[in-house]
């Protein structure tokens, strides 16, 4: 033969082998197919939902996740997305459905559907340590705050300071996560940081940070799928009361001193 | 919400406030960028072996560093050490920096393109080489890097958009803050889209006629 027709086959041969590769036979015999949903998280949102030195998804949120999906008998992936894009990103159909400490807010609830409510926190100030700021401070509106961006946090001081007038637009400065938020703090560009409570206690561990109060806006997290995924809906409902009724919920709640 | 209204009350003068930061960002760091790449330029063809070196070393760095690493460098970073720039001077640093070292390319590029034998001729008549550099081959070659230089201008009208990741809220930024708090992201990303084709076609107009007017006759072909 040919040497120049051998060395096409030979190449012809070896796409076909390339492109079939990953084709491999999906279906179960006999079985039913468990359905497998994609969740988004906010990957930097210690100790509800973030990576360890490993890489996967740890957290309170995430593990609850795993214990419902396995009590309603379907498979999850963790998929870390952006906060700011991760409605648009659950309605695209890139993620199935948003477990990561999301506030339930009228404007979100126009866009997704929320489960029962399964926590409830307070937003959180914190500022360089020993710099006598007080909370009076922050609604006097005389404060550079920080926040992340899409946060309730970042709303709270738009609606409550800024529409109001007390507070000048520039001196809200946002974030594309909150370690960002902080680092800023410490480099003292800005007088306060905002954040939930919990994650905010995870953020500042072991920086010359304090928490000088709470606001109490009492938000609750609820769990977000896609406007009209019913059927996804009510298994987290009832994954959630069933967590909740479990003696794991606990030990969650303990695991990551939530308690 | 109705769509009009959201045009002209939310979404315009968010941009309009956008608009104004990007421009400032962009008309200050243009020319400091120009001057740079000038600068090293001249630097590492005309230059002694350390300034050879140094500005090597420059264009090596900034060329191999990703924009926004470099901008999270120097806002995040060199607080550490002290220095405190404010979001919108570390960007425009960073621009400068950026644009310069990739502007000192074209402009090396273009002063290859004369020919050894003016450098020499000039020598020969009793200037200086800082005067030859200056008169005889850098005329010439910022004319022929114009094209490339536009390039890069172009770039960095659309990379000024980074800013907003060290919190300098521009106008990617305020379209973005619109349409996280509104949902909605494809009418303010195509009009955030629309003003910087805007800006793009006004430098290409700006740069078709600053070739035009500097034109030497005979010598460049338009």
């Amino acid at each position: 033969m040919d040497n120049r027709l051998l060395c096409a086959l030979v190449c012809a041969c070896a796409v076909l082998a390339i492109a079939f590769a990953g084709c491999t036979d999906t279906s179960e015999p006999g079985g039913v197919e468990t359905q497998a949903y994609v969740v988004g998280i906010d990957a930097e949102y210690p100790p509800y939902s973030y990576l360890d030195s490993q890489g996967n998804a740890v957290g309170f949120d995430v593990e609850s996740m795993q214990w419902i999906a396995e009590d309603q008998g379907f498979e999850v992936t963790f998929q870390p997305t952006a906060w700011d894009g991760i409605i648009p990103a659950l309605q695209a159909g890139k993620i199935d459905l948003i477990y990561s400490g999301m506030t339930i807010t009228e404007e979100r609830a126009e866009k997704v559907d929320f489960s029962e409510p399964y926590w409830t926190i307070n937003q959180s100030v914190a500022v360089y340590e020993g710099s006598n700021i007080t909370m009076d401070d922050l609604y006097a509106g005389t404060l550079v705050i920080g926040a992340q961006r899409g946060t309730t946090a970042a709303f709270w001081v738009e609606e409550n300071l800024i529409d109001t007038g007390t507070m000048d637009e520039g001196d809200l400065n946002t974030y594309d996560s909150f370690p960002l938020v902080i680092t800023d703090l410490v480099n003292r560009r800005i007088d306060a940081a905002m954040y939930d409570r919990p994650p905010m206690e995870e953020a500042i561990a072991g920086k010359p940070v304090e928490i000088i109060g709470e606001i109490d806006t009492g938000e609750n997290y609820g769990v977000a799928v896609r406007k009209g995924d019913a059927e996804l809906l009510g298994m987290i409902n009832e994954g959630l009361a069933n967590l909740q009724a479990d003696p794991y919920w606990e030990e969650l709640k303990e695991k990551y001193g939530l308690a | 919400m109705d769509q009009i209204v959201f045009f002209t009350d939310i979404l315009l003068p968010a941009l309009q406030k956008g608009l104004i930061i990007t421009l400032q960002l962009i008309l200050l760091a243009a020319p400091f960028g120009f001057v740079l790449g000038v600068g090293v330029a001249v630097g590492r063809q005309y230059g002694g072996p350390v300034t050879r070196v140094l500005c090597k070393v420059l264009v090596y760095f900034v060329k191999g560093c990703p924009l926004l690493l470099l901008l999270f460098i120097l806002y995040f970073g060199l607080p550490s050490i002290g220095i405190v720039f404010s979001a919108f001077t570390a960007s425009v640093i960073g621009f400068i920096l950026c644009n310069g070292a990739y502007n000192s390319e074209y402009i090396r590029g273009a002063m290859l393109s004369v020919k050894d034998g003016q450098m020499i001729a000039a020598q020969a008549l009793g200037m200086t080489r800082l005067q030859a550099v200056r008169t005889i081959v850098l005329p010439q070659a910022i004319r022929r890097a114009l094209p490339g230089l536009s390039n890069e201008w172009i770039y960095l009208i659309k990379y000024s958009s980074l800013a907003y990741m060290i919190t300098v809220i521009e106008l990617s930024g305020s379209g973005k803050l619109v349409a996280t708090k509104y949902f909605t992201y494809t009418e303010t990303f195509v009009a955030v889209g629309v003003v910087y084709l805007f800006l793009v076609t006004l430098t290409t107009l700006a740069v078709n006629a600053i070739e035009k007017k500097y034109a030497v006759p005979g010598m460049i072909r338009g």
